[in-house]
């Protein structure tokens, strides 16, 4: 065997949207949110960040396609400066779109980082976007999403823009959280030469996964005739 | 000074606050930790707390037996009044809410727009066909406000128990044996007695993913679930009638839904036109010659929830959501991990 078994399966569920049982609103969230304060804000953020399974696929695609850790960082912060701007912007100003339209939106952007991670532009002889302004125009899309889902709590009129913040907050934890290992992973996989094989497998997942979300909130959008 | 002060006091007065028992579902698990909010204001948006030394009764009252609610039951929370209390075993379920008179002062111009703005059309024109638009009022104001709750499956005759309310709505039948689309009659009871040729205004929040029944023809909107009442919801507006600090110059109706009128034995009927949050008002105001007031108005509420029957063949599909939302996580689950698996094999084999 040329790769870890073990490092397989950690990977996988990682990259897995089953870990996501809960990314729309709940009734238990809604009563945390309500009993909590602001660190309930913060609760609930880390935790639709981390349970958020779309937002962790692009961003896993697109540190597959970086090289370094100056890099990484350069990219999330852009990536977390956009989805700043549309999550504090947009519930701050009320505006929001229909959740399952906005999802689809993003399940879009993990189809299109796993088609660039696997040269999908290059094959089409079309040259690929700049990444770096990409990537800050899905993290305002991203963001959107969280404006989206945070706008469909009962959030109050009390501490409003503090509330907002505190789940921006909780919402950058959240993905401090789940990056760290995923980084991680990824990093200490291009050392072995299943690299190739983990590289491919995952973003033909990304391409796969994003294709599914999209056609699976279309299909809640339009609903059953 | 004082010409400023008559115009924003009369602003504070134009409009009133409703009192409604709310809850994010009414649908709840026998013996469960649950919170009731107490909403003072519109509907959708509550204005400020009830103190609970305004309050001259808070029950629940289940399977034969009232309980009290004790004052460490309530907090407080955005203006919202929580009531914390742990669900009973399975049955049709009251919670009511009533509270002690209060006088308030108006003048002529504020009263006659605080009874168009809340639908007390009939002393309006009571006022207007006797050339009194120009007196002005002190009325003695009581809010009495219940919800009917469902916990677990079994139906108790609970509803039906009158909780000795100055004024109260009373259904005919349990909440929860009707379905969206059928009708339902409610009576309205003032000092234990029917009252009749009574206004009642009755209106409902939507379900998401819910059902809409319009002239017997079934309709799915989804989330975006549409009635013709959207202008009805009132988030950020501000109104105030008691305690609010908060007052602007909006005008303001609270009389949106279904206009209904009492028979000759206090009875509306009102059509489940959609799955949701169902709620009457009604402001019962009469001329007094008690001392020092020119009128006194009791104020009552009743909210439950009405959900769409399962047994038509026509309504399996919100089944089929409520499938379509459970299965991806599960399905997810073995289908990512496995898809990822064989990719990577074929990938590495191919290599």
């Amino acid at each position: 065997m040329k790769f870890k078994t073990s490092q397989l399966i950690v990977t996988t569920l990682l990259l897995c949207p089953a870990l996501v049982l809960a990314h729309g609103v709940s009734n238990a969230d809604q009563e945390i949110l309500n009993n909590g304060g602001l660190f309930s804000y913060i609760y609930v953020g880390a935790k639709h960040m981390l349970t958020g399974y779309d937002h962790l696929l692009f961003l896993t695609g697109v540190i597959f396609y970086l090289n370094g850790f100056k890099d990484i960082i350069t990219f999330i912060s852009i990536f977390t400066i956009g989805h700043c701007i549309t999550l504090i912007g947009a519930t701050y100003l009320g505006v929001k779109a229909d959740e399952h339209l906005i999802d689809a939106v993003i399940a879009l952007s993990v189809f299109y980082k796993g088609f660039e991670n696997l040269g999908g532009f290059k094959k089409l002889q079309i040259k690929s976007p700049n990444l770096l302004f990409m990537v800050f125009i899905f993290g305002l899309i991203h963001g959107f999403g969280l404006s989206t889902r945070l706008q469909s709590f009962d959030v109050g009129t009390n501490q409003f823009l503090a509330k907002i913040i505190s789940f921006n907050i909780g919402v950058e934890l959240g993905q401090i959280i789940a990056l760290i290992p995923i980084v991680i992973i990824i990093t200490q996989w291009k050392k072995r030469k299943s690299f190739e094989a983990f590289y491919k497998s995952a973003n033909t997942y990304l391409i796969i996964a994003g294709i599914g979300l999209f056609i699976y909130q279309l299909y809640n959008y339009f609903g059953t005739p | 000074m004082k010409n400023k002060v008559i115009p924003l006091l009369c602003f504070f007065l134009l409009c009133s606050h409703d009192m409604y028992v709310k809850m994010d579902t009414f649908f709840l698990e026998p013996n469960k930790k649950s919170v009731i909010d107490l909403y003072n204001g519109t509907f959708e948006k509550s204005e400020n707390n009830i103190d609970r030394n305004r309050m001259l009764d808070a029950s629940l009252l289940g399977n034969g037996t009232r309980y009290s609610i004790s004052d460490d039951q309530w907090t407080e929370k955005d203006s919202i009044t929580k009531l914390h209390f742990t669900t009973g075993s399975a049955g049709t379920w009251v919670a009511g809410v009533s509270t002690k008179p209060r006088n308030i002062e108006m003048d002529a111009d504020a009263f006659n727009k605080y009874l168009k703005h809340d639908g007390v059309l009939d002393m309006l024109e009571y006022r207007r066909s006797n050339n009194l638009l120009k007196e002005d009022a002190v009325e003695k104001y009581s809010k009495h406000v219940k919800a009917i709750f469902q916990v677990g499956d079994k139906k108790t005759n609970d509803w039906s128990t009158a909780l000795g309310y100055p004024i109260e709505f009373i259904p005919k039948s349990n909440p929860y044996e009707v379905n969206t689309g059928d009708t339902l009659q409610v009576q309205l009871i003032k000092d234990d007695k029917p009252l009749a040729n009574q206004l009642v205004y009755a209106d409902y929040k939507p379900a998401k993913d819910g059902h809409t029944h319009t002239n017997q023809e079934h309709t799915h909107n989804n989330e975006n679930h549409s009635h013709d009442k959207a202008s009805h919801f009132h988030d950020g507006k501000t109104h105030s009638h008691d305690d609010s600090t908060n007052a602007n110059n909006e005008e303001h109706m609270h009389t949106s839904g279904q206009t209904l009128r009492t028979d000759d034995k206090g009875i509306v009927t009102l059509k489940l036109t959609a799955d949701g949050i169902w709620y009457l008002r009604t402001i019962n105001l009469v001329t007094t010659e008690e001392a020092g007031l020119t009128h006194e108005s009791n104020w009552a509420t009743l909210t439950f929830e009405v959900r769409h029957s399962h047994d038509d063949n026509d309504h399996a599909h919100t089944d089929k959501h409520e499938q379509a939302d459970e299965m991806p996580s599960y399905f997810y689950w073995i289908g990512s991990i496995l898809l990822i698996i064989i990719l990577f094999f074929w990938f590495n084999h191919k290599k």
